[in-house]
């Protein structure tokens, strides 16, 4: 793979992980999080802010073809998780690899995309300038922006200043550019902030096409009804730690909660 | 998808960033009174002097439009481009760094260098907006039947150019340090109305003080307007410009470790010393004025050219006296410019102009070359000449008769020229903010039957 981008290796699309039977029996509190065909693993994430411990040896794993929640509180280091896997931030210590290769940190665009939460970018822009840009630089076709613009709802702004966006549709925007991204894994902050049930939905139809692409997803979400409705697996993080990991039945099973939901499982855990 | 995006887009959003911001138009605006009203002054100025020549030809050959109008007018773009234009390169970075669109800026296929090139690229084209109403003032010059010399004025654009973008890649890199667009404001403003400080309290001081008084951004552009292209200086210049946008994209992505920046910057710092002392060493200057007045005639020229041994020369004078002044603009900078060996060394640069009161050789200046020696308290070329000719045992160049510089005296009603700054020039800018403004054409193909609500 030397010399060759690494996001033309393409994943295997294999199963998703929901409604797959799981292993029950004692764990650890990060067993579940590492899978063996992962696309991504992530082992010992250590970030430090002074004395402030913000990530403690997170390990988990993405695999190809699924949505997984990162699970959390405000303040439990999901953005700072994100962002250090994107190579936005400098871990302490820890390792990232694609494939099971290393991935150095200024490698990590080539593979992985962040779209951060409560972003506006190029405020004074209008949103079809922001989208021709993003799909000028990946040489995205007009009809593939079309697709993008049709998924998240956006063609009604396309002539307004970013500035000048709801809230809900400045979301929507960074959606559209995620979407223009060839990146075989999207980590999102907050996708659902800012949007209604019915809404929410519809983001939530438009984020499982984009497995249909091949690509992951992988989603930090402090609405735990929401992340129920949409990912397949879990990671729960709370105080820069994993508490538990793995689909919800693992969750469940390692609760002794058979028909607990997800925040019943995760008021468990943490 | 290695880093091999396309440059166009790049730079395409960067340009549509700094003309979307309103720093840029503000500017505009407040340059157009400050132009128009310096080019006004100074017009009437230079119409007065040509009025007092027109019985004197003596007094018309010193006339020159460079001193007279276009330095005067490109004073007021200097004065804007100190103050005003950090607010505009900041933006250039300081909107994205804000809002957080940086965090995606730096995961797109551009290396921090190609992106902190394409910011700087549009900082130029902000530049050029900027100097609108600096030509435009050299058009109504000339259409007043002024005269502007070619090399002169392309000499001192340059020299403005150079600033300009020292200015943008210094409000770069203080963006790229700083959290908020104000810390960043506050950085470039220490450097640009630092170099003010520079010249109001340390230059002309002798020692330690004259060495730092050289760091000052504003020393650079006098050489220009002076009507020198100072080859050290235009290398330096680039030098510095490189060595800030390299800074600028060292501490551009968020998820380098600080040690690591760090380490970098001191690489980069490193690089932009060894470059800039490189570039003092490079004396190739030409005289690009058109009364060769960094220059001394053509024959004493090429007579000096060809004295090939060192000349030294120890003047007992210290650097604020008028005498060394006067001196150094006469003599000394000129025979750095002919001899290809010369080593000026001010004997006098310890004490203060009161404490030589007293010490009888305080004034001479000892001319040395090829183990002889002279001394003069002179400072005409008419003198000091003769006196190396002597010391060198060469002739005297014989008298050349050339064109001599004739002086463009003009007495031109330069009032039309305030309704062009005042009014029409404003609003051409409020036309052309309103239409960068107005809403896009949407690309049809970008909505198809799935893209309506």
């Amino acid at each position: 793979m030397d010399g060759m981008p690494l996001s033309m290796v393409r994943p295997h699309v294999s199963a998703r992980y929901a409604g797959q039977p799981s292993e029950h029996g004692k764990r650890t509190p990060g067993a579940g999080a590492i899978s063996r065909n992962g696309l991504l693993q992530v082992t010992g994430l250590t970030k430090r802010y002074g004395d402030d411990v913000a990530l403690s040896d997170v390990a988990f794993s993405v695999d190809a073809g699924e949505v997984l929640g990162l699970i959390g509180p405000n303040g439990a280091g999901k953005t700072t998780l994100l962002e250090t896997v994107a190579g936005l931030l400098p871990a302490d210590s820890g390792e990232v690899a694609w494939l099971g290769r290393p991935l150095p940190p200024h490698r990590r665009r080539e593979t992985v995309f962040y779209l951060p939460d409560g972003v506006r970018p190029y405020q004074d822009q209008f949103v079809a300038h922001v989208l021709a840009f993003f799909a000028a630089v990946y040489a995205r076709s007009d009809a593939q922006v079309a697709d993008a613009v049709a998924a998240v709802g956006l063609a009604p702004v396309l002539a307004k200043r970013v500035q000048s966006l709801s809230k809900g549709y400045g979301r929507r925007l960074i959606l559209a550019l995620g979407l223009l991204t060839p990146h075989s894994l999207l980590l999102m902050d907050e996708p659902f902030d800012g949007f209604d049930l019915k809404q929410t939905r519809e983001i939530a139809q438009t984020l499982r096409q984009v497995l249909g692409e091949g690509r992951a997803l992988m989603l930090a979400i402090h609405q735990l009804a929401d992340a129920e409705k949409v990912c397949d697996r879990f990671v729960l993080l709370s105080g820069g730690r994993i508490r538990g990991a793995g689909t919800l039945a693992d969750l469940r099973a390692r609760t002794g909660l058979p028909a607990a939901s997800l925040e019943d499982v995760f008021l468990a855990l943490t | 998808m290695g880093l091999r995006a396309p440059l166009r887009p790049l730079l395409v959003k960067e340009l549509r960033e700094i003309l979307g911001g309103r720093a840029l138009w503000a500017m505009l605006l407040l340059l157009c009174p400050l132009i128009g009203y310096s080019f006004f002054q100074a017009a009437a100025l230079y119409g007065e002097a040509s009025s007092a020549s027109s019985d004197s030809p003596v007094l018309a050959h010193g006339l020159s439009p460079l001193d007279g109008v276009l330095v005067p007018s490109f004073g007021a773009f200097y004065v804007a481009v100190t103050l005003l234009f950090p607010f505009v390169a900041i933006r250039a970075l300081g909107g994205e760094k804000e809002t957080g669109a940086l965090r995606l800026l730096v995961q797109l296929p551009y290396r921090p260098s190609t992106l902190i090139a394409a910011k700087l690229m549009a900082v130029l084209g902000a530049w050029l907006l900027a100097s609108i109403p600096a030509l435009s003032a050299l058009a109504i010059w000339l259409m007043l039947g002024g005269h502007a010399d070619g090399f002169e004025t392309l000499n001192l654009f340059l020299g403005h150019l150079l600033y300009g973008l020292l200015v943008g890649a210094i409000a770069l890199f203080a963006m790229a340090i700083s959290e908020s667009a104000a810390t960043a404001a506050i950085i470039t403003l220490a450097f640009t109305i630092g170099s003010w400080v520079l010249d109001f309290t340390v230059a002309g001081r002798p020692g330690l003080l004259a060495w730092i008084s050289l760091l000052s951004l504003t020393q650079t552009l006098h050489t220009f307007e002076q009507g020198l292209l100072s080859i050290g200086l235009v290398l330096g210049l680039a030098a510095a410009i490189c060595g800030f946008a390299a800074l600028a994209a060292v501490w551009l992505p968020p998820g380098v470790p600080f040690n690591a920046k760090l380490v970098r910057s001191v690489m980069c710092v490193l690089a932009m010393a060894i470059m800039l002392g490189a570039a003092t060493r490079v004396r190739s200057s030409l005289d690009v004025t058109e009364d060769r007045r960094n220059s001394f005639s053509i024959t004493d020229q090429q007579a000096l050219a060809r004295l090939g041994g060192p000349l030294v020369i120890n003047v007992h004078l210290v650097p604020e006296d008028p005498r060394y002044v006067d001196l150094q603009r006469n003599v000394l900078s000129k025979l750095e410019r002919a001899m290809p060996n010369v080593a000026v060394r001010l004997t006098g640069d310890r004490q203060t102009f009161a404490a030589s009161a007293g010490d009888v050789a305080y004034g001479e200046i000892e001319y040395i070359y090829s183990a002889r020696r002279e001394t003069t308290r002179s400072t005409s070329p008419r003198e000091v000449l003769p006196l190396i000719y002597g010391l060198a045992n060469v002739e005297l160049p014989s008298a050349v008769a050339t064109d001599e510089y004739p002086g463009y005296p003009l007495t031109a009603k330069a009032e039309p020229a305030l309704l062009w700054f005042f009014v029409v020039l404003p609003m051409l800018i409020a036309v052309a903010w309103w239409w960068t403004r107005r809403a896009p054409r949407i690309n049809p193909r970008y909505v198809h039957q799935g893209g309506q609500p």
